[in-house]
């Protein structure tokens, strides 16, 4: 089952990282994971949500005045008491600044073509494309597929990052024909840890991805988030590791750990667990961490 | 046939080093050490011309192309023949390495007042000798003074209607018409140079002179030619003599082998046709250096020289007479020839111009007049020569055509930029070639485009294009149109077009049409004024050798500014189109839509400067989406019909030389010195900050690099027919290689549905901390090369203005690593500029430079010296009792007549002026009449003759701060500001404003030597 309008919380133009060439990803809102470290931490609710974000604030407070339930108070530093708020987005409205946002806009598809479709040059002249990531993209396979249809028709490349969750048949049916690309993310060897720090098990995640690399092996890229502490550690990568190397993954990406969606957690009013590093990693740990899947003979993509 | 030879691996020269070029490093060393000095050689050899030769019967009678054949023949005769230090290309612009030109009819008796202070102003400073300041004010200022320079004899012209042409160029917020300065932008044919040689031109205008019915007029015009290209001859062969004098002394067997080949290529070139690479460059560079002789070294380009010179540069290679090394240095030495002078430029004219070289463009790259792929092995030459060199001049412009040119040409290109952090820009064939068929140039024609002065693309040496001729404010339009016909900065004075106050209007259709209105009649004058002073120059200043080479003009008989060349156009860039259009677009979102006081509210916040009461109304503004740049439709509507306004109001219009006005974005360094002078706009813009430069959005509006590129690739090319500069900044980090960089620019060039894209785009590769640091330590020498693109030209970062800097450092910077625009903290006020020290202040830094000046007897001085010295100092003291123009106008007097003190130097400046002077306030308080004649001066004389120029002044303090000279570390005392002057309305002048420039000389001696 999946849910047929997903909200959109950023299209991210010129996009680097997330695929060959100049990309655009756009990220759908709402997740079936609920990882420790999420470094969108607005991409996990599918409802949309209200931002504050205090530098762009010039205390006019006239969202306390907009504000039907009272949740908007100028003396909270997090200006909004979630406890109260009914996310009804009045005050978004009446913002000067901008310093309230309201995160998760619905885009009919042919809305959010029109926009992909301003960069294609772009694309072409680079190799890039489009990239579907998240929250959770295969939550919402109709509107992907919908999506990923006319851009394949199109010639430019496609790509999706997905935590590895999803029915299979149904993947593989909609959404697989349409992508060049799958990264998808491994994230903890152990079960037992993965249902402690994501909420699920990861053995959907595993028979997914045997799944992808028999059918489209080319298309596969598994990615391995290094959260220090979490899955950054020596047993689970070299378990990972050998996993991979038996399923025969020739290569691999790692995503060295980013602390800088702390002020996202914040401008959501949403808590942050204290074991996470409030630093970036350095260049010796990540290259630690390279190190192992060297040794296994993997290409670090 | 591609003609590059060179695989992919070797088209960046890789070998080739400075290291390896010893006489490139050392030349280029001393480029860098040197100052620029005052040449006056041109403006006494021309003076002494008109004065002596040319007084004579029958010549002056000739017309004044024939005069002016005669004229470029003296002074090519009469020029030195210098062959610098190293140089394998014989000749030098100015008699010195890094000469300053003056060109007396044009624009330089402006820096008479600041004669003896310009050594050592703070910003670019000019060497002078004593022997060329007392040159300058006895003998060549005052013939120029008499005779009437370019500005004063269209002043005579205006008819009473257009007298308000004038005020307005002078009020400088409006617009700048740059003919009384230069016609210079436009580039020469120098293919005729390489191909033919002068003696074959001659020939021709021989022939042609000689046909039956030919008319006086064209009969002239072909003698002037021959003349004047005699007189180029001529001097190549002093170029020859001065060699074989430097071979008999030099002292290694190594250089004189080269000045032996150096003499023997001046005695055939550029008479004769070149037959290799390094005669066809000495060729060019000797005609480079003549045409400087005749036109102003601003902007006049270079041309497709990879083109011109490929043939001989194949020839040779092939021969075995030429290595790409080899070539890479004589390429050097001529990019060190170009770049062997400076424009003259007062200390005012730094506020506006500040750093800027002499905009020599040179274009590379594109394709043929066939539309093949023009790429070749001497482009990538060329290219080395720009990485190794890293120079403001010449101004390296880069043609790319989409699916024409290979991949592998622009990625290099995008290399050099990241090297060199601001050289070559990059120019879209496929828009370009598009926008010259749109103005009437055939296909084969517009294929052969090369780059003048910025970024102004037209058919290469034989189009006289004048690409700069008017600068034009558009703010300075907005600005008149909110305030009923008025200006802020000159306050309540009404010239012109008046429409209803914005605050009056009912709706964004009212204010749209009032708009079009002021812009309408401000085009109109600025066009009327170009206009005048093109039929100036016809009378005045004909170009026999520029006319020689440009196609066109032999055919015809006809001087280029008589419309010779074969396509004629006149130029305008506009400035401020960004901002002009994010105010439009917010007075029509914020200002009309709401009920009731919208529009009150939005100008009560601009004439608050975006005060605190408005913070609300500022973020809104800020933050809406409705941008420039941006994916807004409502700001893509207001771009396109600001611009077709403008496009075909301009074109609309009568052309002195029938041609055409042609309407370009770019700004060189005018969108921060306007913006200096500009009060804040319905876009967030405060008071005095810069304007986005050239076409590029307002930092800070434009946060999504594709959307900021797909807005400018979306505007109509065929709408901006005189260039527009695209300035994007990018920081130096791993992320931007050239790959990316090449991308990115395919992807602006090319629409999907593969037509064209946009017309051209810049990078500076920099970012913001270093160029914070630069500005900290200005003098270390590790930033005396630091290339940066202003808006259009490249400069070196110090020299800038510090406006231009923190414009610059404040450009957009696109983080490809964050893919965001950086963005700085919001709201943000503008530092106040630190106070100026008061008068008091002044006046004791002052009186302590005086106490240093005459030593130790300075308390003498003041008790025992006459009153007039007395009264002067202590006038210099006392702002509010002594009026300071009486007590230096006694002074002066007492300096002049009185017997004991009279300074018989300082007297001849005097002995046979005549001129009269009236200087009145605005209130009428004071009126001083002084009359200079018989050697005498006179203050307020019975019966006073009729002024000859009348400057009205506000009070004491402004005149001081007009006539007296520039700031010099030493004698802070003596600051002046003239633009702010004018620009606040506090002194305006009536008449010969040459006269006002011999009056600053004469005021400001005498504060820098009270006493004889």
């Amino acid at each position: 089952m999946t849910a047929a309008a997903p909200l959109i919380f950023d299209i991210r133009r010129y996009a680097l990282d997330d695929g060959p060439g100049i990309r655009s990803t756009v990220f759908l809102k709402g997740c079936n994971l609920r990882c420790l470290w999420c470094h969108n931490p607005e991409s996990i609710d599918p409802q949309p949500e209200i931002g504050f974000y205090p530098r762009d604030c010039i205390n006019c407070g006239d969202c306390v005045e907009a504000c039907p339930v009272s949740a908007c108070q100028l003396e909270n530093p997090a200006r909004i008491d979630r406890g109260k708020c009914t996310r009804c987005g009045d005050c978004v409205k009446v913002c000067p600044g901008q310093a309230l946002r309201l995160l998760g806009c619905f885009y009919a598809v042919d809305e959010l073509l029109e926009i992909i479709i301003r960069d294609r040059m772009f694309y072409e002249v680079s190799g890039g494309g489009v990239t579907l990531s998240g929250g959770e993209p295969t939550l919402f396979m109709d509107y992907c597929a919908a999506v990923l249809g006319p851009l394949q028709d199109l010639g430019l490349h496609t790509a999706i990052q997905t935590n590895g969750l999803f029915d299979w048949r149904e993947f593989k049916e909609k959404v697989l024909p349409l992508l060049d690309l799958v990264m998808l993310d491994v994230k903890l060897a152990d079960g037992n840890l993965h249902r402690e720090y994501t909420g699920r098990d990861n053995a959907l995640v595993w028979a997914n991805l045997e799944g992808l690399l028999k059918e489209k092996p080319d298309a596969a890229l598994p990615r391995i988030p290094l959260i220090p502490g979490f899955t950054a550690t020596k047993g689970n990568l070299e378990a990972i590791s050998r996993r991979l190397q038996d399923l025969g993954v020739r290569k691999c990406a790692l995503l060295p750990y980013n602390p800088t969606w702390f002020s996202k957690a914040e401008s959501l009013g949403k808590p942050i667990d204290v074991r996470l590093s409030p630093h970036l990693m350095t260049p010796g740990e990540v290259a630690a961490c390279r190190e192992i899947f060297s040794r296994a003979e993997l290409i670090i993509h | 046939m591609s003609n590059v030879t060179f695989t992919v691996e070797e088209l960046g020269l890789r070998d080739i080093t400075l290291k390896n070029m010893p006489r490139l490093q050392r030349m280029r060393d001393r480029h860098f050490d040197g100052k620029p000095a005052i040449c006056t050689e041109l403006p006494r050899n021309i003076t002494t011309f008109w004065k002596e030769k040319l007084a004579k019967l029958p010549d002056k009678d000739d017309s004044p192309e024939l005069k002016a054949g005669k004229l470029y023949q003296y002074v090519m005769e009469r020029k030195e023949a210098i062959i610098a230090q190293d140089n394998l290309l014989a000749g030098t612009t100015t008699t010195k390495p890094l000469g300053v030109l003056l060109y007396p009819d044009l624009y330089p008796l402006c820096i008479w007042p600041e004669l003896e202070t310009i050594g050592t102003r703070k910003k670019n400073p000019f060497d002078i000798t004593p022997a060329q300041i007392k040159e300058l004010n006895s003998v060549i200022f005052p013939y120029w003074l008499d005779k009437g320079t370019i500005m004063e004899a269209t002043r005579k012209a205006l008819k009473e209607s257009d007298q308000e042409c004038a005020a307005l160029q002078e009020r400088l917020v409006y617009y700048l018409v740059s003919k009384p300065e230069c016609i210079s932008h436009t580039i020469p044919h120098y293919g005729m140079v390489v191909k033919r040689g002068l003696a074959d031109i001659i020939r021709e205008a021989r022939k042609e002179e000689d046909k039956p019915g030919k008319s006086k007029e064209q009969k002239d015009f072909y003698r002037a030619v021959q003349l004047a290209l005699q007189g180029i001859i001529t001097y190549a062969g002093h170029l020859a003599d001065e060699a074989d004098r430097q071979a008999g002394m030099a002292q290694n067997q190594e250089r004189r082998d080269e000045l032996q080949e150096i003499s023997r290529i001046c005695r055939k070139v550029p008479a004769a046709k070149p037959e290799t690479f390094h005669e066809a460059l000495q060729a060019i560079w000797i005609c480079k250096i003549a045409l400087h002789q005749e036109n102003a070294n601003l902007a006049l380009s270079l041309g497709r020289l990879d083109q011109i010179l490929y043939d001989l540069y194949a020839e040779d290679i092939k021969k075995g007479h030429l290595t790409p090394e080899k070539a890479v240095e004589l390429v050097g030495c001529f990019w060190l020839g170009i770049a062997d002078h400076v424009p003259m430029i007062p200390e005012a004219g730094e506020e506006l111009f500040g750093g800027s070289g002499s905009n020599q463009a040179i274009t590379l790259g594109g394709v043929d007049r066939d539309g093949k792929d023009a790429v070749n092995d001497l482009t990538y030459v060329m290219l080395k020569a720009t990485e190794l060199l890293v120079l403001r001049d010449p101004n390296v412009n880069a043609r790319y055509y989409p699916d024409v040119n290979p991949p592998e040409y622009l990625q290099r290109l995008c290399e050099v930029n990241i090297t060199t952090k601001a050289t070559p820009c990059f120019h879209n064939d496929l828009a370009v070639i598009d926008t010259l068929k749109s103005q009437g140039v055939t296909e084969q024609d517009a294929r052969d485009y090369g780059v003048i002065g910025c970024v102004e693309p037209f058919s290469a040496g034989r189009t006289f294009g004048h690409s700069g001729a008017i600068l034009f404010n558009l703010t300075s339009a907005l600005e008149r149109t909110l305030f009923g016909g008025k200006h802020r900065l000159t306050k309540d004075e009404l010239i012109g077009e008046q429409t209803t106050p914005a605050v009056q209007m009912n709706s964004f259709d009212e204010f749209q049409g009032a708009l079009k209105r002021q812009l309408g009649w401000l085009i109109d004058r600025a066009v009327t004024f170009n206009n005048y002073c093109g039929r100036t120059h016809q009378q005045m200043h004909p170009c026999p050798m520029l006319s020689a080479l440009m196609e066109g003009c032999m055919e015809k008989g006809q001087d280029v500014l008589m419309g010779g060349a074969t396509y004629n156009f006149s130029g305008a860039a506009m400035i401020g189109l960004a901002d002009v259009v994010d105010s439009v677009t917010a007075i029509q979102e914020f200002g009309f839509p709401h009920n009731g006081n919208a529009m009150a509210k939005m100008i009560a916040a601009i004439e608050s400067d975006w005060g605190e009461g408005y913070r609300d109304l500022y973020a809104k503004v800020k933050n809406s989406s409705h941008k420039y740049g941006t994916d807004s439709p409502l700001a893509k509507d207001n771009a396109k019909w600001l611009m077709e306004f403008l496009h075909n109001t301009f074109q609309s219009k009568e052309h002195y030389r029938g041609g055409k006005y042609t309407v370009g974005y770019w700004t060189m360094t005018n969108h921060a010195g306007f913006g200096m002078l500009t009060g804040a706009l319905p876009n967030g813009r405060r008071k005095g900050e810069s304007f986005a430069s050239g076409i590029t959005p307002v930092s800070g509006s434009a946060p999504v690099l594709p959307a900021c590129l797909n807005f400018i690739a979306g505007l109509d090319h065929t709408k901006i027919t005189n260039g527009q500069a695209l300035n994007l900044k990018f920081p130096p980090t791993a992320t931007t290689t050239p790959a990316l960089l090449s991308q990115t620019i395919q992807g602006y060039f090319l629409k999907a549905d593969r037509s064209p894209g946009g017309l051209q785009v810049q990078f500076n590769i920099m970012n913001r901390q270093k160029l914070q640091e630069v500005t900290q330590d200005p003098g270390s020498p590790e930033y005396r090369d630091l290339l940066v693109r202003v808006s259009g030209y490249t400069a070196y970062f110090k020299d800038l203005n510090p406006q231009m800097q923190q414009e610059i450092i404040n450009r957009a910077e696109y983080d490809l690593g964050t893919k965001q625009e950086i963005r700085y903290p919001y709201y943000e006020r503008k530092e106040e500029p630190e106070p100026e020290p008061g008068l008091v202040a002044r006046v004791v830094t002052g009186l302590g430079n005086i106490v240093r000046y005459v030593g130790n007897w300075f308390g003498e001085l003041i008790h025992r010296t006459p009153a007039p010295i007395r009264d002067f100092l202590k006038m210099l003291e006392d702002k509010s009792t002594g009026d300071f123009l009486e007590g230096l106008l006694h002074f002066m007097e007492f300096r002049l007549e009185d017997p004991l003190h009279l300074d018989p130097e300082y007297h001849k400046n005097i002995a046979k002026f005549q001129g009269t002077y009236r200087f009145q306030d605005q209130k009428s308080n004071i009126e001083t009449v002084v009359s200079f004649a018989d050697g005498k001066m006179r203050i307020n004389p019975d019966n006073p003759p009729p002024a000859d120029l009348t400057v009205t002044f506000q009070d004491g303090d402004c005149l001081r701060n007009f006539l007296l000279p520039s700031p010099t570390p030493k004698r802070d005392f003596l600051k002046k500001d003239i633009m702010k002057s004018i620009l606040n309305h506090e002194i305006t002048v009536e008449g010969n404003l040459n006269l006002l420039y011999k009056f600053g000389y004469l005021a400001n001696h005498l504060i820098l030597h009270p006493l004889p």
